[in-house]
């Protein structure tokens, strides 16, 4: 838990291209060489503490993963921060992959509901720092409603309960994504945060429905987040991410100041 | 040594991410190889000795492969030599084993050890390893020309190293309690910090790091 808060910004690849995400149904945007071309991307980076990669395909084949390293190899090239890197971990060699191909931290989201033990095997490996879980969430009838596989599958384990659960596993930190909101850009759901009990003690990172600065300030400015991520590639690229970061060191939020 | 062009060599002994400092000596355009054991050495201006883990495991790494006395010749020949974090660690007299508390000796360039932190001070503890990016304040010598002061750097560990080195060679930080954040005496260098997951300003380090001569 740094005493700075983070702005991380999040990419989704398939299959040699970037997608946007809205209720986590996917289109196609633009591959590799469009990103750095159209979003000055390496530039953009200066402003964002982190960032995320996330391979969006349901059981990825051997190909799918190792196109994906492809991928992530030509970004690598002008990115200086730390990057996450995630997508069908399901066992430790698997995860020593993404390690070997530039992860500083992996993502895992459906094996936190299938094996912890893994889990723990490769916190063993790399330090506990190094895991991320994201829990995907659906509000149904005011019910809160946790997926894997993609948003696919439905859980029946209560989100206080999963909380629970990876407050004690050897993880490094909590990232709640919001299926309802992913992608609307019309600003995120702090009432989830009122499930959060005080007795969690990893970073607690929020995600969906970022659209503008004053999204991810509003955000930033709960004591009960440490960072807030944006996979939204067309309102924060370009200046996007300049702007929304100085925006939030105006608000006085403790961030770096690059 | 003297008007040897600059050729940097990254040691690569298993312990930590290598690959993130290539890419950043290949974005810089610097000439650069990395080396498993110490043959051909003497082609290199610039040494940089990285490292995330063990200061017990990375110590006996080094001395099995055979560094240790290489590492010693190449800085008496007038080389250039930078550790980033465990490899900063690695450069100081001793560590500390986690569970027994023994000391274990290290490269000794720098005088002090390196210990876990909140050792002797339980009062402001805060979560263990400090991760993300923190505040450097730094002494503006030759190494962070162009460096606004203070900047923030990237960092990942639970260990620190304390000195009895002159002060004015160290750049400091604050998490829970002020630690040496980088230090530097004649040829040598070290960050606790990762300059090649820092933005721009830790490009510019290990640039300025590399055009020394």
């Amino acid at each position: 838990m740094s005493l700075l808060k983070r702005i991380i910004f999040c990419l989704y690849y398939k299959e040699g291209f970037f997608y946007l995400s809205r209720n986590f149904s996917l289109q196609k945007v633009g591959d590799v060489d469009w990103l750095i071309r159209n979003f000055g991307f390496g530039k953009a980076t200066n402003y964002i503490d982190e960032i995320v990669i996330i391979l969006v395909k349901k059981k990825p084949t051997e190909s799918d993963f190792k196109n994906f390293f492809v991928g992530v190899l030509k970004l690598r090239k002008s990115l200086f921060i730390p990057i996450t890197l995630g997508g069908g971990i399901r066992d430790l060699k698997i995860s020593k992959r993404f390690f070997d191909n530039g992860a500083d931290k992996i993502l895992i989201n459906t094996l936190a509901f299938e094996n912890k033990e893994i889990i723990e095997k490769i916190a063993g490996f790399y330090g506990s720092q190094a895991i991320c879980v994201m829990i995907d969430h659906r509000r149904i009838n005011n019910e809160i409603n946790l997926y894997s596989h993609c948003g696919a599958r439905l859980e029946k384990i209560s989100l206080k309960k999963h909380l629970e659960n990876l407050n004690s596993l050897n993880c490094g930190e909590i990232i709640l994504n919001s299926i309802d909101n992913d992608g609307n850009a019309a600003g995120i759901d702090l009432t989830i945060l009122d499930n959060i009990e005080t007795n969690i003690n990893k970073p607690i990172l929020i995600m969906g429905g970022a659209g503008k600065p004053e999204h991810l300030s509003s955000v930033l400015a709960s004591t009960k987040i440490s960072g807030v991520i944006t996979a939204n590639l067309f309102n924060f690229l370009g200046d996007g991410l300049k702007v929304a970061r100085n925006f939030a060191l105006e608000k006085n939020i403790s961030l770096a100041n690059f | 040594m003297i008007n040897k062009k600059t050729k940097i060599c990254v040691i690569d002994y298993g312990f930590g991410n290598i690959a993130s400092i290539e890419n950043a000596l290949n974005y810089l355009k610097f000439d650069h190889s990395s080396l498993k054991t110490p043959n051909g050495l003497g082609n290199f201006s610039h040494l940089i000795l990285p490292g995330v883990g063990s200061f017990e495991a990375g110590i006996s790494k080094l001395k099995k492969l055979g560094w240790e006395l290489k590492i010693k010749d190449f800085i008496k020949n007038g080389g250039y030599l930078f550790g980033i974090c465990l490899g900063m660690q690695l450069l100081f007299k001793y560590g500390t084993n986690e569970k027994t508390d023994q000391l274990i000796e290290g490269l000794g360039f720098f005088d002090g050890k390196c210990k876990k932190f909140f050792q002797n001070n339980q009062t402001n503890k805060l979560p263990l390893p400090h991760v993300g990016f923190n505040e450097v304040n730094h002494n503006n010598t030759k190494i962070w020309d162009g460096i606004k002061n203070p900047s923030y750097f990237y960092f990942i560990h639970s260990y620190k190293v304390s000195s009895s080195e002159d002060s004015h060679n160290y750049a400091k930080t604050t998490y829970g309690e002020e630690f040496i954040s980088f230090i530097e005496k004649s040829k040598i260098f070290g960050s606790q910090f990762h300059p090649e997951k820092s933005h721009s300003v830790g490009l510019n380090l290990i640039q300025n790091f590399c055009n020394l001569q």
